[in-house]
């Protein structure tokens, strides 16, 4: 294979990845592990470095979009900030020891998560009373209605939520990946927060969280040139064309098949790093 | 303050986004025939990858000015992650402005452990 071939390769693959990341609401770095490892056979130490490209490539991305509308909760983003940024020096830190195997499973079982809470509903809590730890961040907020209305929101389980987001931080450190699975779960699972607050919130964190340890990544050289490339192009045209279509399409259906392909991936995926394929 | 933020990620991202299209193009142009190092992408060692040209700040800037195209990208890449860090700087202008400073603190702390941790190696 010569170089050109290869980065087109990517570049195409980054754009699906892109696409279906901004669709689904998962980030880039769902695709481009598996994309990288399984099918192109590279180690996942580079794969773990272009997930964090990807990452903060959606999250930018589509950051601009979201702001504007006033959904993003910052107070929130910013308090759970703490908890993800210690998690991902604290991964970035232990990443660094583990071998390609251990990665791989450690990835496996966070995507089969990710396919089960894709599958799971989501719900705007309504009437939620807030905890007094809350109301003393004031993490109280509102989020536009569809008649143009704002609606006052509370909610609660703060020291619960906090906990999951360091995990979230750490698996972010060691992956590359946003870990919004674990987000939706601190979020709107413990803390009832609205899903549209929680998954706008969520992806502003996702860049934040990543550069913690990006430039760790960068200065260890798992962040190749060659790779970064055709990821920060693809992912970006990708999320672009998803944040357009997404306005449009019903994503519903093709939730579950992608969550369905994840759930593949994912147990042969932590089928071959048992077996020490990587 | 809104408006401000959303323009800092799209200009953000848009030069990041260029910065990358050139040099990928120039690394294009000056490597697009060879064949894939496979080898080097197939077992990852922190040893082979300490290249200062894309690892440091100081081999980046120079490299670029050399017109070398590894360097030129990880340019793109260091743009991309400053993107998100200039949005925390801004929520701290933001949380300043409005004497909240309890987020003041919160907001402090998560930019020093980025930076800090950035330093670190």
């Amino acid at each position: 294979m010569t170089v050109i071939v290869f980065t087109l390769i990517l570049i195409v693959g980054a754009y699906c990845a892109g696409l279906l990341g901004s669709l689904t609401g998962l980030g880039g770095g769902v695709v481009i592990i598996p994309l990288l490892t399984m099918a192109l056979g590279i180690d996942f130490h580079y794969a773990v470095g272009a997930a964090l490209v990807a990452s903060i490539a959606t999250s930018s991305g589509s950051g601009s979009a979201y702001v504007k509308e006033g959904i993003t909760n910052i107070r929130l983003g910013m308090f759970l900030e703490v908890a993800t940024v210690i998690g991902a020096v604290v991964g970035a830190l232990v990443a660094y020891y583990l071998d390609s195997n251990v990665i791989a499973v450690i990835f496996g079982c966070t995507l089969i998560l990710t396919a089960v809470m894709q599958l799971t509903k989501k719900q705007n809590h309504d009437g939620v009373k807030g905890s007094e730890a809350a109301r003393r961040l004031k993490l109280f907020g509102t989020w536009p209605q569809k008649d143009g209305s704002f609606k006052h929101y509370e909610l609660r389980n703060v020291a619960g939520g906090f906990g999951v987001m360091t995990i979230a931080g750490a698996l972010s450190g060691i992956l590359g990946i946003g870990s919004g699975v674990l987000k939706v779960i601190a979020m709107d699972n413990m803390m009832k927060v609205p899903f549209k607050v929680s998954t706008t919130t969520s992806n502003f964190m996702m860049g934040v969280t990543a550069c913690a340890s990006a430039v760790v990544y960068l200065q260890r050289g798992n962040i190749d040139p060659g790779i970064a490339f055709p990821v920060m192009i693809g992912v970006l045209a990708g999320a672009l064309t998803g944040a357009r279509l997404l306005k449009r399409l019903d994503v519903r259906l093709l939730r579950r098949v992608f969550s369905f392909v994840v759930l593949l991936v994912a147990f042969n995926m932590i089928w071959q790093g048992i077996n020490g394929n990587f | 303050m809104q408006i401000l933020i959303s323009r800092t990620l799209r200009w953000g991202v848009t030069i990041a986004g260029l910065t990358t299209l050139i040099g990928g193009t120039l690394y294009l142009l000056q490597h697009g025939g060879e064949a894939l190092d496979m080898e080097k992408y197939a077992s990852f060692s922190y040893a082979a990858q300490q290249n200062p040209a894309t690892t440091t700040l100081d081999g980046i800037l120079s490299g670029v000015l050399a017109a070398n195209s590894e360097s030129f990208i990880q340019l793109g890449v260091v743009a991309l992650i400053l993107t998100p860090v200039m949005r925390v700087v801004l929520s701290l202008v933001d949380f300043t402005k409005q004497k909240d400073w309890l987020y003041v603190a919160i907001t402090l702390f998560v930019l020093i452990v980025i930076i800090a941790n950035s330093l670190s190696e």
